[in-house]
């Protein structure tokens, strides 16, 4: 039906045709804003660890400070980067990037340096140094990313290829996966591991942005009458169920409840934010509910969290330990918190919240830095998010806004999910505190989302191609397209 | 086409949509932090399960607990690797005190005090300012409304028997003794050297000595519970003083006969056709007048008065305590008892019926009182180290019947202790030179064991100072057991006051 009157810059740009990005002069261009947020985010780290270090040993010596000091020196080294390359992208979102990384830091250094090693070149390293290797890599990666990638037509292009690679990944976390706690989250290929599910959700992002803005006019206006519903084309909803079903098919097959939650609400706010249509934000909840209703009945395992949810005090030494503990932290750190390094310390040798580095890392800064410092925490990942929506917002497209906005939830969602766990807001699930919590996987897969943030927000990439015909329609007419296309070069 | 449709919007809007509830997510998860670190705070820092609490407990002393006259029941030893440890005064108040050991928790009052002992409650203004000082811990000592010797009085008066004595100062609610026996050695669970051998040994002792029968246990009441009975008569304006049933008398010999159960009375062939009134029920202890007020006063009425004085929740008090119950509460009757037979027989405290010790002296102690419950109460005194002590006090806990009614109850109980009739049962309570109000009760158990045997009273009956109940499991007819334990006990505590 639109065949007949296709847009008429179409047939020019719309097929993406591949003009290499030619870099034009490096030109500096000073950062201000970035510099002085940088200043007081080392300001900040810096005092937190003379404070670290006063409360453990009463003294601070420049040792103590080596570890932080390679890590601003990234820092510094990603801001250099950018004003050198004259970047024009976003200047908030890294410094409270850095400033969660920083935390995350001095926690972890804080925690017992047993809780992981890392054997390299003869020396092991402990959990505070493995965190800093990481931490350095997703600022590295993140930087990199956000000044690279000047294009997105290879996010845009091959949707349905990286919707394959994502369920691929599923299906080889199924298969060869190692189960840890009775979940079974990591997958591991030789001497690399890795939790795939944290990269699941970038390819998810991806994935969701290309379809949703290819067909964002059908779903918006045709209209399939559903009882009180005004819904799009039903036909248009089978991804709608098929999302549904991967994240049936998480928890079925990884066990891991916080990754289908966390899926499952991003794709419901895309649609959301694509369409306008609440309507599908409420039959979304309603196969949430009956989906966790049948999973409650058929799964031992998502119902002892429901039960645990509701009363952890029930079994508090036993299945409510964890969620009890977490909560007696938020408690002992009242509204100020004990001071860092001042909070409880292995009790009997053991931690006392265990996964403390991983699922509770907000219950442990709930206790050292108290509800002011947990309520600052929270602010930054709302800045990351409300960064991240208004370069949505601002997006020259379709496309990039709703994968500007992806991302952003991405991180705000999955952080909202493990602080309202540790807070006892929700069930209890196992996905990380991004950026904060100990983890490679989650830490450079937070750290694309970021760089994805950075380029989407650059004045300087390539202009998106100009609308294509959708629909039916509009794939035969690109197919068209195409053919003249190949037929011309040959 | 669809590029001019005027139903699509730029996404600008639905992403100011999608940060409006993150926010609010946000927003939620903030004040979740508030609920916790501060709302809940003062609470959970004191629970057992914090590890702070049971950190502090290997290193900071636990303050002291002595009882009223200043006896020290529970003070801090040092081991030989410095850790500290508990010592207890003896066994007699191990029920009461508890115990605090490193490696199987606590009981008793080192459980519910337990945050004021180790020092961890503290006022939320206090708590900001903690993290300042050098030494967080603020241990307090506990001063008790227990008489000791009274408490090992009450102990040694069980003897062997299973059993338990809880005496209160009726006027005040304060706990004098709560006694419950058998009992254990609290000390032998503290010491770390003896802890696991000890504990091993009481868990499994068929007699259940960790079991703080005064305030846990749950007995059949048998005659006590028509004290009860009498107070929702008498309250409810169901009867009177004076009510007499002409039934009762035609039915001494054969029983009386309700919904075709067939009551039988006690033996108390003296009082021949003589239609009894509450004065004279009471002292011969008559089933059938009783069941006969309990009907008329109904199931509704029965339920209401209990609950006033306690029945059918928690008491709050300083240790966990047991429900008492009228009835299951599963029948379709007023009040839930199954029917008319239910309910007579409950009327004398023989049916569903099930109460704890601290229970039926908060009956006595009401009756003694003037028909006010006061709450019963351990705990007087809270003092920090820097010498700051917070007082607590008796508090009510509601009229439940007029002074009239429980002066006519009280000269029912002066009768069956004192009376010509009364004598024969429950003579063993009686005090030389004090007149001595009470009740005795023999509760049948079913097949072929002892009953057990209740007392509940209070003495002098005209300006009551002392209200007890003593219990002793199979231990016979209520005059024969339960009964003279009282008598030696009121009797020592008010020669003690002189």
């Amino acid at each position: 039906m639109t065949a007949g009157n296709p847009p008429a810059s179409g047939s020019t740009s719309g097929s993406g045709v591949a003009l290499p990005h030619i870099l034009g002069p490096i030109r500096p261009r000073p950062r201000m804003t970035e510099a002085k947020l940088f200043a007081l985010v080392a300001l900040t780290l810096l005092v937190g660890r003379v404070s670290l270090s006063l409360t453990e040993r009463g003294t601070f010596e420049l040792a103590d400070a080596r570890g932080l000091g390679v890590y601003l020196g990234v820092l510094l080294a990603a801001h250099v980067a950018q004003v050198l390359a004259g970047r024009r992208s976003d200047q908030v979102l890294l410094p409270t990037v850095g400033l969660l990384g920083g935390i995350s830091l001095l926690l972890m250094q804080r925690l017992p340096q047993d809780l992981v090693t890392l054997d390299v070149a003869g020396s092991t390293l402990g959990l505070g140094d493995v965190q800093l290797l990481w931490l350095c890599l997703a600022i590295v990666g993140a930087t990199t990313i956000g000044l690279v990638v000047r294009s997105d037509r290879w996010l845009r292009r091959y949707k349905y290829t990286w919707a394959v690679v994502g369920i691929i990944l599923l299906l080889l976390t199924f298969v060869f996966g190692s189960e840890v706690a009775g979940q079974r989250l990591t997958l591991r290929i030789g001497p690399f591991s890795g939790q795939p599910s944290e990269l699941l959700k970038v390819i998810l992002v991806i994935f969701l942005a290309g379809y949703l803005s290819e067909n964002r006019p059908l779903l918006i206006e045709q209209d399939t009458r559903l009882g009180p519903f005004r819904l799009p084309p039903l036909a248009y909803l089978a991804p709608m169920l098929a999302m549904w079903a991967i994240a049936l098919g998480v928890v079925v097959v990884q066990r891991d409840l916080g990754a289908a939650l966390l899926f499952f609400a991003v794709f419901l706010a895309l649609a959301y934010a694509a369409t306008g249509r609440l309507s599908l934000v409420v039959i979304g909840l309603v196969l949430f509910l009956a989906g966790s209703t049948v999973m409650a009945q058929m799964f031992d395992h998502v119902r002892d969290r429901i039960n645990i949810w509701i009363d952890p005090f029930a079994d508090p030494l036993g299945a409510g330990y964890q969620i009890v503990q977490s909560l007696h932290a938020f408690a002992r750190g009242g509204l100020l918190g004990t001071g860092l390094g001042a909070g409880l310390p292995t009790v009997g040798g053991r931690l006392p919240i265990p996964e403390i580095h991983t699922d509770f890392p907000l219950a442990a800064l709930g206790e050292e830095l108290g509800l002011v410092g947990v309520v600052a925490i929270l602010g930054c990942f709302l800045v990351i998010v409300q960064r991240g929506l208004r370069i949505g917002a601002a997006a020259a497209d379709d496309f990039r806004a709703i994968l500007a906005t992806g991302l952003a939830l991405v991180i705000g969602v999955q952080a909202f999910i493990i602080a309202a766990g540790n807070l006892k807001v929700l069930p209890l699930t196992g996905v990380t505190l991004p950026f904060i919590s100990y983890g490679g996987s989650s830490l450079l897969a937070n750290a694309i989302v970021i760089g994805l943030l950075l380029a989407l927000s650059d004045r300087g990439v390539e202009p998106p191609p100009a609308p294509s015909p959708v629909g039916r329609d509009g794939w035969r007419a690109r197919r068209r397209l195409r053919s003249r296309r190949r037929l011309g070069a040959a | 086409m669809l590029a001019t449709s005027s139903r699509r919007r730029p996404l600008g809007r639905t992403i100011v949509h999608v940060a409006i509830v993150i926010a609010l997510l946000f927003g939620v998860l903030a004040g979740a932090g508030g609920y916790w670190s501060v709302v809940m705070a003062p609470e959970l820092v004191r629970s057992p399960y914090d590890p702070a609490v049971i950190a502090a407990s290997r290193t900071v002393p636990r303050g002291r607990i002595l009882d009223r006259e200043g006896r020290t029941l529970a003070r801090n030893e040092t081991d030989a690797d410095g850790e500290l440890y508990r010592v207890y005064r003896g066994p007699a108040i191990s029920h009461v005190v508890g115990y605090a050991s490193t490696r199987f928790g606590r009981a008793g009052l080192e459980r519910a005090y337990d945050a004021e002992l180790s020092g961890l409650a503290g006022d939320p203004v206090g708590d900001v300012f903690r993290k300042f000082r050098s030494d967080p811990f603020d241990p307090k000592d506990l001063v008790l409304t227990i008489d000791y010797e009274l408490q090992r009085a009450a102990v040694e008066a069980l003897g062997d028997f299973r059993g338990a004595v809880v005496m209160l100062d009726p006027s005040t609610g304060e706990v004098l003794a709560l006694a419950s026996t058998p009992t254990y050695d609290a000390s032998a669970i503290a010491d770390p050297l003896t802890a696991e051998a000890a504990f091993g040994a009481l868990q499994t002792d068929a007699s259940e000595p960790l079991l703080p029968r005064a305030t846990l246990g749950r007995y059949v009441p048998g005659s006590v519970f028509k004290i009860v009975t009498a107070i929702a008569g008498l309250g409810s304006d169901a009867i009177t003083p004076e009510t007499t049933f002409e039934e009762q008398p035609a039915a001494e010999e054969e029983g009386l006969l309700v919904d075709g159960f067939r009551i039988q009375d006690g033996h108390h062939p003296a009082t021949g056709d003589l239609a009894l009134d509450l004065a004279g029920a009471t002292e011969v202890s008559c089933n059938i007048w009783y069941a006969l007020s309990g009907l008329q006063t109904g199931g509704e009425a029965l339920i209401q008065y209990a609950e006033r004085l306690g029945f059918g929740s928690p008491i709050p008090f300083d240790l966990p305590t047991a429900t008492s119950q009228v009835t299951n509460g599963n029948g379709d009757g007023p009040g839930g008892f199954v029917d008319d037979v239910e309910l007579a027989n409950a009327a004398y405290g023989q049916a569903e019926t099930f109460v704890t010790p601290l229970q039926m002296a908060l009956v006595a102690s009401t009756i003694a009182n003037g028909g006010e419950l006061l709450r019963p109460y351990l705990v007087t005194d809270i003092i920090s180290q820097g010498g700051s002590r917070r007082e607590i006090d008796g508090a009510s806990l509601g009229r439940v019947i007029d002074e009239a009614d429980a002066a006519a109850i009280s000269a029912g109980m002066v009768e069956a202790v004192e009376g010509e009739l009364g004598q024969q049962f429950t003579a063993g309570a009686r005090i030389p030179g004090v007149l001595t109000a009470g009740k005795s009760g023999t509760a049948e158990l079913g097949g072929s064991g002892e009953p057990h045997s209740w007392f509940i009273g209070f003495a002098p009956a005209d300006q009551p100072r002392i209200a007890i109940a003593v219990l002793v499991e199979q231990g016979g007819r209520g005059g024969e057991a339960a009964a003279p334990i009282a008598g030696r006990l009121m009797a020592a505590y008010l020669e003690g006051l002189e």
